[in-house]
């Protein structure tokens, strides 16, 4: 209601003045289009120009503070697209139409002399709902009279599909059932396998058999094959993108909700949505996010008095933003509130046994162990908490989606969370490497860079391998001893691993190059191993397992290695 | 945040009115509105003026809406460096995709307080000067 | 109850003519060896009997899980039956299988020595496992049955495969 502590209460007049012209008009159309169909008329015409008009003035209302007459606009709105839509409610629905639109230019009109009282047109809404309400069988059964019989035939042979037919008389676009696609993507995988396997037959004919025209020919082939395969993945992976604004739209109700319950003010702003990822990370970064903003609302974001006293503007701010670097999207969810308490991180880590091994931990260290499991939940981090679910739990669902979870904190001034995901979660760029005779593949966007070891270069301080690397000291760890493969022996190369808090190297035994490998989820009864992300079946069909580099780069194994060496 | 100059693209003389008595108080009093009351006319304006700070750009205006004129900047690749704000009424899912995806640096949801509008631009500006800041 | 066996039940019933005898139900087992006992599981639990492939070692696993296979194409686990039944880890030989098996709606591989014929038996001849098995904790084992010479272990595959314990990631962290 806008009372005179309104910002735009000066505008009051200024509001009829742009109001009421518009008001009128809409009661003038709506009698013209009552006559038109009384004649028999479809009026079609008139349809548009009512609409965007009523949404002007709805507009405006709501600006304005003046909510009574926003909802009868909104409500109007409501009812202008049933009568567009369906000729057969118009019998019933054009009076009360007319009647809504003149009811709406008594309300402007009388605003000039103050807002109208609370509930001046609440009898008509009713009246309105009712009509919306009993209607609507009705008015369904007569829509479904209406689709054509050949349509209807057609949909009922052929339900996971359906057309928009293009002004050409061509099928423009076409609707999919996503598990279609999904079946689709599975097939491909398989095509890469028999791919994959393909080209190591090849290697080894190769090796018997010199050059012949013959493997001239299968080499033509093979490349030729390559080739379609990879122009067949891009499309594929076309068809599963979907602008990332499909998630955030249901945020600012969950802001909204939220922040009225614990008595905050919350303001969400996103940006970014049209960044696209594949439907199957979409579908599941939903959840994460939502504990997330939860979390942010409930436990980063003081209450408005605290904020005041801090200097800050009252109505808090969460910022949900997506960008896409190279093949990886970058989601962050960022809050103006109290940032995390590095202390008592620090202090609960310790409780649990799980103190960083480094003397003096960075900030970055400190906060990634807010990730590990039990610590979330406790008193001293409630910031972290939230409704039951700690953040491992979210780090774990991340995981699976072949991602990484990081957060960056400035104590008093806000906390962000970086969710860094996979476009596609169906084929991994990776570094194949062999590690006690086992192989393993890496995620290529996680390699900062392989390099030769030389002996000199490695150092043990205090049990842990550091070596140097472009005049930085990183601590390096034994792939065998990671991953539980035999003991440590002199291995000869060093694959720097990249993450949000520090570089960090993998001892392996040998590079096996750059592969593109068909993604194959765990299966659960293999439980969450800590250093593997998922699985992968290579080009001799055994499988390999696609290593947890964004894990292993924090960090969060390596109190298992220790144990075991 | 310091006054800048700001581009208004809107049917609505009320919402003018309303970013006028937003703009003429705290931080940003001093500012310089520019007023467009349609598509054509703002992207005349926002052609002219290549310095603007923060353009707000309605979505449903007659003759060039709110969409048209992003898919036309996009095209023109005009300006790439002024935020160009997307101002709605309850706006669906569907459509902030579609105006991100035109190349909107923000949304602002009708009804908006000033507040809102005042930290969307310092967020806006701060922007900009990181940019000019690491070019 | 501890020592009454279901045999001296059917012999009670034996002995009582006026009720009616009800038609035995046959039971169908996969019947494999691991060492020199013969194990067995119902055969609507399992779907494919397959030779052992390349079985890759997933770090961290669980105990009980062996690594994985490609089963076409499929990621399967194997489990190391051997040890959940207290039997010591073997290395796979020439007659050593796969057993497909789908559980609570989860397929995994039970990594066997051998695999023998299917076995038809009337529940009756099941009996109870014996108290040693019991007093040995192996709570999988659901009955024994005796065919002609030969002594078959009956197995709750829910069991082998749930009361695993679980090597949670955290679990494995530093004492």
């Amino acid at each position: 209601m806008t009372g005179p502590d309104h910002p735009f209460a000066a505008l009051l007049a200024e509001y009829v003045a742009e109001c009421l012209p518009l008001a009128e008009e809409v009661v003038e159309q709506s009698l013209t289009l009552e006559r038109a169909w009384r004649d028999g008329q479809q009026a079609d015409d008139l349809f548009r120009p009512l609409k965007g008009t009523l949404h002007t003035i709805k507009g405006n209302s709501a600006m304005m503070g003046l909510t009574g007459l926003q909802t009868l606009a909104h409500r109007l709105e409501d009812l202008w697209g049933v009568l567009a839509d369906e000729p057969a409610s118009r019998d019933a629905g054009a009076a009360l139409f007319v009647r809504g639109t003149g009811l709406l230019a008594d309300l402007v009109r009388a605003t000039a002399s103050g807002p109208p009282p609370e509930g001046a047109a609440t009898d008509y809404l009713e009246e309105v709902g009712a009509f919306l309400v009993s209607d609507r069988g009705a008015r369904e059964a007569a829509r479904e009279e209406r689709r054509s019989p050949d349509r209807r035939t057609a949909d009922r042979r052929n339900p996971t599909a359906s057309g928009e037919i293009g002004a050409d008389g061509a099928v423009a676009t076409i609707r999919v059932d996503s598990r279609r696609l999904d079946a689709l993507l599975e097939s491909f995988g398989e095509a890469m396998i028999a791919h994959a396997g393909l080209g190591e037959a090849m290697r080894q004919l190769n090796v018997r058999r010199r050059s012949t025209a013959e493997m001239a020919q299968l080499e033509r082939a093979m490349l030729g094959l390559d080739r379609t395969l990879k122009r067949l993945e891009g499309a594929l992976m076309e068809t599963r993108l979907l602008p990332i604004a499909t998630v955030f739209s249901r945020f600012t109700r969950l802001v909204r909700d939220v922040a009225h319950s614990e008595g905050k003010q919350v303001r969400l702003e996103v940006a970014g949505g049209e960044t696209r990822l594949d439907k199957t990370v979409i579908d599941r970064v939903g959840e994460p996010l939502v504990h997330l903003i939860t979390n942010a609302v409930i436990h980063g974001i003081e209450r408005p008095d605290e904020r005041l006293a801090r200097g800050k503007a009252a109505e808090a701010v969460i910022t949900l933003r997506a960008v896409q670097r190279s093949d990886r999207v970058i989601l962050t969810v960022t809050d103006d509130g109290r940032g995390l308490d590095p202390e008592g991180i620090l202090r609960k880590a310790r409780a649990i046994g799980q103190a960083p091994a480094v003397e003096t931990p960075s900030l970055a260290e400190i906060y990634a162990l807010a990730f590990l499991p039990g610590l979330s939940t406790s008193e001293q981090v409630s910031h972290l908490s939230g409704r039951g679910v700690g953040l491992d739990v979210v780090a774990n669902s991340i995981r699976a989606l072949s991602g990484n979870l990081s957060v960056g904190s400035e104590p008093g001034r806000g906390t962000t969370f970086s969710l860094r995901l996979p476009l596609t979660v169906a084929v991994l760029r990776s570094l194949l490497v062999e590690v006690s005779c086992e192989r393993y593949a890496l995620p290529l966007a996680d390699v900062a860079e392989t390099v030769r070891v030389h002996p000199e270069a490695l150092h043990q301080v205090a049990r842990q391998g550091m070596m140097t690397w472009r005049g930085e000291v990183i601590p390096v760890m034994d792939g065998g001893l990671l991953l539980g493969g035999g003991a440590a022996q002199s291995r000869r190369y060093c694959v720097v691993l990249r993450s949000a808090a520090r570089h960090r190297g993998l001892l392996v035994d040998s590079l096996l190059g750059h592969h593109e490998v068909v993604v194959k989820a765990l299966d659960p009864s293999l439980g969450r191993p800590p250093a593997v992300a998922a699985a992968t079946i290579l080009g001799d069909g055994r499988v390999a397992c696609i290593l947890d580099t964004g894990r292993l780069a924090d960090g969060w194994v390596e109190p298992v290695a220790t144990a075991a060496s | 945040m310091n006054p800048g100059t700001f581009l208004v693209v809107d049917d609505s003389k009320l919402h003018h009115q309303m970013y006028q008595l937003i703009f003429s108080r705290g931080e940003l009093a001093g500012s310089t509105l520019l007023h467009a009351y349609d598509g054509r006319a703002g992207y005349e304006l926002f052609m002219a003026h290549p310095e603007l700070t923060v353009v707000f750009l309605d979505l449903n205006m007659p003759v060039m809406n709110g969409l048209e004129f992003l898919h036309r900047r996009q095209a023109e690749r005009l300006h790439p460096q002024v935020p160009v704000v997307l101002v709605t009424t309850e706006s669906t899912a569907e459509d902030e995709a579609r105006g991100l995806e035109a190349g909107a640096w923000g949304y602002l949801c009708k009804p908006f307080a000033p507040e809102q509008l005042l930290a969307l631009v310092g967020r806006a500006s701060s922007r900009l000067s990181q940019r000019i800041a690491r070019p | 109850m501890a020592s009454d066996s279901i045999l001296d039940f059917a012999a009670q019933l034996s002995h009582a003519p006026a009720v009616p005898v009800v038609e035995e139900r046959e039971l169908r087992l996969v019947v494999f060896r691991l060492d020199h006992e013969e194990y067995a599981v119902p055969i609507q639990l399992v779907r494919e009997v397959v030779r052992v492939a390349d079985v890759t070692r997933v770090p961290h696993a669980p105990a009980h899980i062996r690594g994985v296979m490609n089963l076409r194409g499929r990621i399967l686990p194997i489990v190391e039956i051997r040890t959940r039944l207290g039997l010591s880890r073997a290395e796979p030989t020439p007659t050593s299988r796969v057993v497909v098996v789908e559980v609570a709606g989860r397929t995994v591989g039970l990594l066997v020595d051998a695999v023998g014929q299917v076995a038809r038996i009337g529940e009756r001849l099941v009996a109870a496992p014996p108290e040693e098995v019991r007093a040995a904790g192996v709570e999988a084992v659901t009955g024994v049955a005796r065919v002609g010479t030969r002594l078959l272990v009956l197995l709750d595959l829910e069991r082998v495969l749930a009361s695993a314990p679980s090597t949670a990631p955290s679990a494995a962290s530093q004492p």
